[in-house]
């Protein structure tokens, strides 16, 4: 009921109002909830959005209430984005590298809120780590390793050493020297041209943790180039995404980095140059140019509805 | 019989799904965000901005247009003229009929004049918003959820009626409207706490039946 007309009807009383008030006029019934979500469960997708979604792991074919979208699937995008929020925020902790046995680095960058608004810093070494990698590491060899922590230290934590092991374990077994283990925090893609510059290596790779994206913050990324040297561009690097559990395990990742480790060698070259096209068979999709095999989206955590 | 309810009568209700972005542009819509209008004209002037604002609290509604007419819906140009012409603007038309329905909730409901006189010619709105919506907050200068009294009578009931508000409770003037406006009446919104709004209102309703019922003090 109208909070002013109870206060007015009190008024009326204590002013010696005489006659009854008309009773007010009853409140209309609040409206039902819509009953049907559309598509009510995931079955109930049409032919079009399930033939859609699985060619991507992109959201399709998710349905709505009116014009909004259903509770559970408002849910399951929240806990997702948490996840990656998580993993965004997470720092690599100084001691890690250490005691994990690889040389430790560090960027020009100074803190965490630094580096997420400054890739520029993220991409030189500062002179402390120059100073080591002059002393402390090998030089001249074939492939550089750089383990890194990118947009992601838990997946840095997670699997990085794991892939750094299958890599280095793969390259030897096609008869290529592999440097120094070393891991860098701070670090942005473009820091292995002047890793891989100071150390003289013919190939340099960065195995850093990939931007979060929704439920996916457990993502390692590898990127190589062929003679490293700062001012090469993203058009002289090969990269492989998706490195965890889920997308492409680290066992067939370091086997692939090792093949395209070892085509950059012989062909002298990286990048759009790189000639990839005899590979398939050991590299599978990741040497096409063509349409990617459909792939289905695992979710890392599950709202229960 | 004084205090009695003097419900507003909603004259026309209509919506335009799909406006032309010149019309939008004219009663202060933007074409780049609205696409949909719903208007409402009714006899009473202030239960209507109340009720838009309400319209705002219910669904991502904009009150684009809201204006009262000369001389107040006595002297309307038509039969469905009113008093006043509201205008709620949004993306989507099912938006507008959310919005529509929570104003028309309101004016059925909630936001009424009251008779200060037993013959019904002296009218008061002694209304208490217990929470604004984003169209009074801003006209207000107020954060949107703050309570605000929202008080209305001819010139000589309001002028007294708000010295009275002003004093009996903690409450202060956020904007005065000194007479006369577009409808020939004063009106007046104060802003405090809720109890102290709600016992604005109240001392200004009992103001307004007192100066009605004696329109000359002790002088004639």
């Amino acid at each position: 009921m109208s909070r002013t007309r109870q206060l007015i009807d009190a008024l009326r009383d204590q002013m010696g109002g005489s006659a009854p008030l008309p009773p007010p006029p009853p409140l209309p019934r609040v409206a039902e909830p819509p009953a049907r979500v559309y598509p009510r469960r995931a079955e109930e997708k049409s032919a079009y959005a399930r033939e859609a979604s699985a060619h991507t792991t992109a959201l399709l074919g998710i349905g709505h209430v009116g014009t909004r979208y259903a509770t559970d699937v408002v849910l399951q995008f929240q806990a997702e984005l948490a996840v990656a929020h998580e993993a965004v925020g997470q720092e690599l902790p100084d001691d890690w590298a250490g005691k994990s046995g690889l040389i430790s680095l560090q960027s020009r960058v100074q803190s965490h809120r630094e580096f997420l608004l400054r890739p520029d810093l993220g991409r030189r070494l500062s002179d402390d780590s120059l100073g080591v990698l002059r002393t402390a590491v090998r030089r001249g060899v074939d492939v550089q390793p750089i383990l890194a922590d990118g947009l992601s230290a838990v997946a840095c934590m997670q699997s990085g050493l794991e892939l750094l092991a299958e890599f280095t374990k793969a390259c030897e077994a096609r008869g290529l020297s592999v440097g120094t283990p070393m891991c860098a925090k701070f670090a942005r893609v473009w820091l292995e041209d002047e890793i891989g510059y100071e150390v003289q290596a013919k190939v340099a790779a960065i195995l850093l943790g990939e931007r979060p994206g929704l439920g996916t913050g457990d993502g390692l990324s590898a990127y190589l180039v062929y003679a490293p040297a700062i001012g090469k561009t993203d058009g002289d690097r090969n990269m492989m995404s998706n490195i965890h559990a889920r997308g492409t395990v680290p066992k067939v990742a370091g086997d692939r980095l090792a093949v395209l480790s070892k085509a950059m060698i012989d062909q002298r070259t990286s990048g759009v140059a790189l000639d990839l096209s005899h590979l398939t068979a050991e590299l599978g999709e990741a040497a096409g140019r063509h349409h990617r095999a459909p792939q289905e989206r695992v979710r890392l955590v599950e709202v229960q509805s | 019989m004084i205090l009695e309810p003097l419900p507003p009568k909603i004259l026309s209700v209509r919506r335009i799904p799909n406006a032309d972005p010149a019309l939008l542009r004219a009663y202060g819509a933007d074409p780049a965000r609205h696409r949909s209008l719903g208007l409402v004209t009714v006899d009473q002037d202030d239960p209507t901005y109340v009720a838009l604002d309400e319209a705002t609290k219910h669904a991502p509604v904009d009150v684009v247009f809201a204006r009262s007419f000369y001389a107040g819906s006595a002297h309307g140009s038509g039969p469905i003229s009113g008093e006043i012409l509201g205008v709620l603007a949004a993306t989507d038309p099912d938006e507008i009929d959310e919005g529509l329905a929570a104003l028309i909730r309101c004016l059925e409901h909630d936001a009424r004049f009251y008779a200060a006189d037993a013959t019904r010619t002296t009218a008061v709105f002694p209304h208490v918003i217990t929470a604004l919506g984003h169209y009074l907050s801003a006209q207000a200068g107020l954060a949107p959820g703050e309570p605000m009294a929202y008080l209305v009578a001819p010139p000589m009931e309001a002028t007294i009626g708000l010295d009275a508000a002003l004093k009996a409770a903690d409450v202060r003037a956020v904007k005065i409207f000194p007479p006369p406006t577009e409808t020939n009446f004063a009106a007046s919104w104060l802003t405090g706490s809720l109890e102290a709004c709600e016992a604005a209102a109240v001392a200004f309703a009992e103001a307004v039946v007192k100066v009605a019922a004696e329109p000359k003090g002790r002088y004639l």
